[in-house]
């Protein structure tokens, strides 16, 4: 029995689609496919079809534990997925609102095969029930009210006639109470509230083909948001702006009609009150949540575009999932702390490990020998390597490059746990794919000029060195000096500039690696018992695969009791606004892609 | 008879070219993946999204599917092996293929959804860079073989094919077709890493079964419609007619598929000001020189 299986007495026929619903597994990953690869799961090995709309997925494969945002932006996810559906969860954290999940497992690609296995055999039984389990978390629940288009003001539970002009009432969706300062006024479009004209022409558009499947009855368009339970508004406006012209008979609330022909639709008059776009045409803005989990972004990052067209008018970035200051700073063991820390960024664990270390040590005045360093140099170069190569294959995904996004995907998960003979072998690899991309037709029109930034010294990382700013720790490093390291400086600072910088330092880490002759760093970490009962201050900074980290913090007795985190996403996120405006959709959403966005280490 | 031989061609083509499109996605050859792949979509939920245009909605899939249908229907696979050989058989194509952009304006605005509407929009633009570059590449095919009559456009090319005669017609026609059937790098209306399948994006089940149908079919028709025009039809040596015919259009498709893999999807705006600036040029320059050639050789 699967808790999202359709309700439909099972026959023959019906046996006969469950089995090849079975064979064609269309799955959401969440938080995202860049957290499964680093995990080491190959999702297409195992015979899922990775999907980028909800309603083409039957598999919401959960990878990992999940923040409460993205739980709720998973259940969102689910809610929209097309029945027979399935949750495989691979860990054992809880993952409310969404169903408990039909097959729990290990976090391994063993398991990850083991549970489609079973997931086939579950799909191929239980897709036809004779009921189906409801899924209404109240997340999602909507209630319907009436209200008359002629008197806004006038708001019923019930269906019935306005008490004032004895127009039939029309249903629309009510507003959560969270929802009161979503209106149009406080988007600042200067614009009178529409709602009330949209289910004139589509009151039949409830009728749906499967009225057992009333989880859906709060499925409008704006839950089609990948994952954003808010901004249910923002989507109605534009409906209600789409109606807009049809339906003059409507009072559109504060609009004027007086001096309106009734009989002809005249776009100076409809567009009369709509926003004014930067190229001074009128035009209907859409406001356009993407993400948290929208499949061209990292998961967790949220943009909230307000679409002018297909340009962005405004934008606005958040990272629902990153790092509470308040959390951070609060007084904890030290074993806690190193967890909570190393823990920090999914996208680069190793990084964040090597500098809560680095900074304990400090703060311990601990000296490491020659080799324990080296081993250090050789794990975080692989680390950035797998980085740049689960960058590669997002970037991929997202300007819609598929042999891009599968060849770095392979390279990514050869290179994750490779030692050093494996990554001699691999560098071939790395650097045809730089070639290949040195070559490929249109790549460089396509990224050339988009999403430039300029070093101003807050940049770090790739995206500065594309700047022109030698921004790089390790060249302070004695342990990067004695290898005679050199880093990769670009000057234009646009996309295809990061591009090039993220290449160069492919086959520059996997020299390295070379160099150093060792990928070791666990065995060099003390164990924490050195750190009992530790006192002092201690800071350290180093350059993880998006630039450089530092991190502050005073111990007591073993207890931190203050820290203050740096990292470079918290520092790229706050641009990101700027950044896109006035761009068209895709160049903008390319241009967040090309700075390597961490969600999870911004912090909030 | 012969009406349902070309039926029968069409599907099994479209079935070869679905089998292409999953290797290059899975990147193994597995030929049931296509029929898994649909049987599934018969059995899942295909919900109406609550606030759509009900009328658009529904029809989109449908008129997709039609109008490419429409167009391979006066194509010729061999001789005497088609639906229907109109006079003005090449202007049909035109015709039939511009509901291709109704119809994802349809599915565009009727589910009432930010990603689709953008889509929809999107495709309006693509239409305005690749229209021309379908129109003016056949009007210089027709020059040639004096007939709008595809079976004649055919015959005109038993001495020599079209892609040999007007190359620069072929590589225009070619593009602007991958355009037309929104395929990589062109898929600006169901971009995945953008707008999270588009005009797609809310089809489910059924519906997008019929959709999905629709899009291979115009792909079909576009690579018959490029034998047709270009690569001198049923003509070849050895082989049976279909059995060229078949070759070439496969041919074709795959070209299509695979071009597509290796790209990343281009800018509109680029697309937009490449089919202006350098696309119509040479499209009109395609005509004129075809005009001297079919002077001089006359």
């Amino acid at each position: 029995m699967i808790s999202g299986a359709r309700a439909y007495t099972d026959n023959g026929v019906r046996r006969w689609l469950a089995r090849a619903m079975a064979r064609d597994l269309g799955t959401l990953v969440v938080p995202g496919l860049e957290i499964a690869r680093l995990h080491g799961l190959d999702v297409g090995a195992a015979g899922l079809r990775s999907v980028a709309s909800p309603r083409h997925a039957s598999v919401l494969l959960v990878v990992g534990a999940l923040p409460p945002a993205l739980c709720q932006a998973a259940a969102v996810l689910y809610a929209q997925m097309m029945r027979p559906r399935i949750v495989l969860a691979l860990g054992d954290e809880p993952l409310s609102p969404l169903p408990s999940a039909d097959i729990r497992l290990g976090l391994s690609q063993r398991e990850l095969l083991e549970g489609v296995r079973q997931l086939r055999v579950l799909l191929a039984d239980g897709a036809f029930q004779t009921t189906a389990i409801d899924f209404e978390p109240a997340i999602l629940s909507t209630r319907t009210e009436y209200t008359c288009p002629m008197h806004a003001d006038v708001i019923r539970d019930e269906p019935g006639t306005c008490p004032r002009c004895g127009m039939t009432l029309i249903p629309r969706e009510a507003q959560h109470d969270d929802h009161t300062g979503m209106d149009h006024a406080a988007m600042g479009h200067g614009q009178p509230e529409h709602k009330e004209s949209t289910d004139h022409a589509h009151a039949e558009a409830h009728v749906r083909p499967e009225s057992t499947d009333e989880d859906h009855a709060g499925m409008d368009h704006a839950a089609m948001s990948h994952g954003q339970p808010e901004h249910k508004d923002s989507a109605e406006h534009a409906h209600a702006d789409k109606q807009h012209g049809d339906d003059h008979s409507d009072d559109h609330g504060q609009m004027n009609h007086d001096d309106m022909d009734m009989d002809f639709m005249s776009m100076v008059e409809v567009t009369r009150d709509l926003p004014r776009g930067s190229d001074g045409l009128q035009m209907d803005w859409l406001e356009v949540p993407f993400g948290p989990l929208f499949p061209g972004l990292p998961g967790g990052l949220t943009l909230t575009l307000t679409l002018d067209g297909d340009n962005v008018a405004r934008a606005q970035a958040s990272a629902p999932v990153g790092i509470e200051q308040a959390r951070l700073t609060e007084p904890d063991e030290v074993a806690t702390f190193v967890e909570r820390i190393s823990q920090t960024d999914r996208l680069a664990p190793l990084a964040y490990r090597l500098l809560v270390y680095r900074a304990l040590e400090n703060a311990a005045n601990a000296v490491l020998d020659a080799n324990s360093i080296r081993g250090r140099v050789g794990a975080l170069e692989r680390e950035r390597i797998c980085s740049h190569l689960g960058w590669l294959a997002q970037f991929g995904q997202q300007i819609g490059f598929g042999w891009l996004a599968r060849r770095a995907a392979v390279l990514q998960l050869a290179a994750r746990n490779a030692d050093v003979r494996k990554l001699q072998q691999l560098r071939p690899q790395l650097v045809a794919l730089t070639q290949r991309l040195q070559r490929t037709p249109l790549l460089k029109q396509r990224l050339r000029g988009i999403g430039v930034l300029m070093d101003d010294g807050g940049l770090r990382g790739p995206v500065a060195r594309a700047a022109g700013a030698y921004d790089d720790l390790r060249l302070q490093e004695p342990a990067y000096q004695d290898l005679n390291f050199e880093t990769v400086v670009r000057p234009h600072g646009d996309a295809l500039e990061r591009l090039r910088i993220r290449l160069a330092e492919l086959t520059n880490s996997a020299m390295l690696i070379d160099a150093v002759g060792v990928i070791d760093a666990s065995s060099t970490f003390a164990h924490m018992e050195a750190f009992h009962h530790l006192s002092g201050s201690g800071q350290a900074s180093i350059e993880t695969p998006r630039g450089a980290a530092s991190l502050q913090m005073t111990l007591d007795q073993g207890r931190v009791i203050s820290a203050r985190l740096d990292t470079p996403s918290t520092r790229h996120l706050p641009r990101v606004a700027s950044l896109i405006e006035q761009c068209e959709l895709g160049d903008a959403l390319t241009a967040v892609a090309s700075l390597d966005l961490s969600p999870w280490e911004v912090m909030q | 008879m012969t009406v349902f031989l070309a039926l029968v061609s069409m599907l099994l083509y479209i079935y070869v070219i679905a089998v292409i499109e999953a290797s290059l996605r899975t990147g193994r050859v597995n030929a049931a993946l296509p029929l898994f792949a649909a049987l599934a979509l018969l059995g899942r939920e295909s919900i109406v999204p609550r606030k759509c245009d009900r009328i658009f909605f529904e029809t989109a899939p449908i008129l997709l599917l039609l109008s490419a249908l429409l167009a391979a229907a006066v194509l010729p696979l061999a001789p005497g092996l088609m639906i229907t050989d109109l006079a003005t058989g090449a202007l049909f194509i035109n015709a039939a293929l511009a509901y291709v952009l109704v119809a994802l304006l349809m599915a565009g605005w009727g589910p009432d959804g930010a990603y689709a509407l953008i889509g929809g929009w999107r495709f309006l633009g693509q239409l305005l860079a690749y229209s021309m570059l379908i129109v003016m590449p056949i009007t210089a095919v027709a020059m040639r073989a004096s007939s709008l009559l595809t079976t004649d456009i055919v015959t005109s090319q038993a001495e020599l094919w079209n892609i040999v005669y007007q190359p620069l017609g072929f590589v225009l026609f070619f593009i602007a077709a991958m355009a037309l059937a929104f395929l990589p790098p062109f898929d600006l209306p169901t971009a995945q890493g953008e707008l999270a399948g588009g005009v797609e994006a809310e089809y489910s089940g059924v519906r997008l079964a019929v959709f999905r149908f629709g899009r291979l079919a115009l792909i079909t028709a576009l690579a018959a419609a490029t034998t047709v025009l270009y690569l001198g039809g049923w003509y070849g040596p050895w082989l049976p007619a279909w059995a060229w015919s078949t070759l070439k259009l496969l041919g074709v498709a795959s070209a299509m598929l695979v071009a597509g893999h290796y790209l990343p999807r281009i800018r509109e705006a680029q697309l937009l000001a490449w089919a202006w600036k350098f696309g119509i040029p040479l499209a009109l320059l395609n005509i004129f020189l075809v005009g001297v050639l079919v002077l001089v050789l006359s």
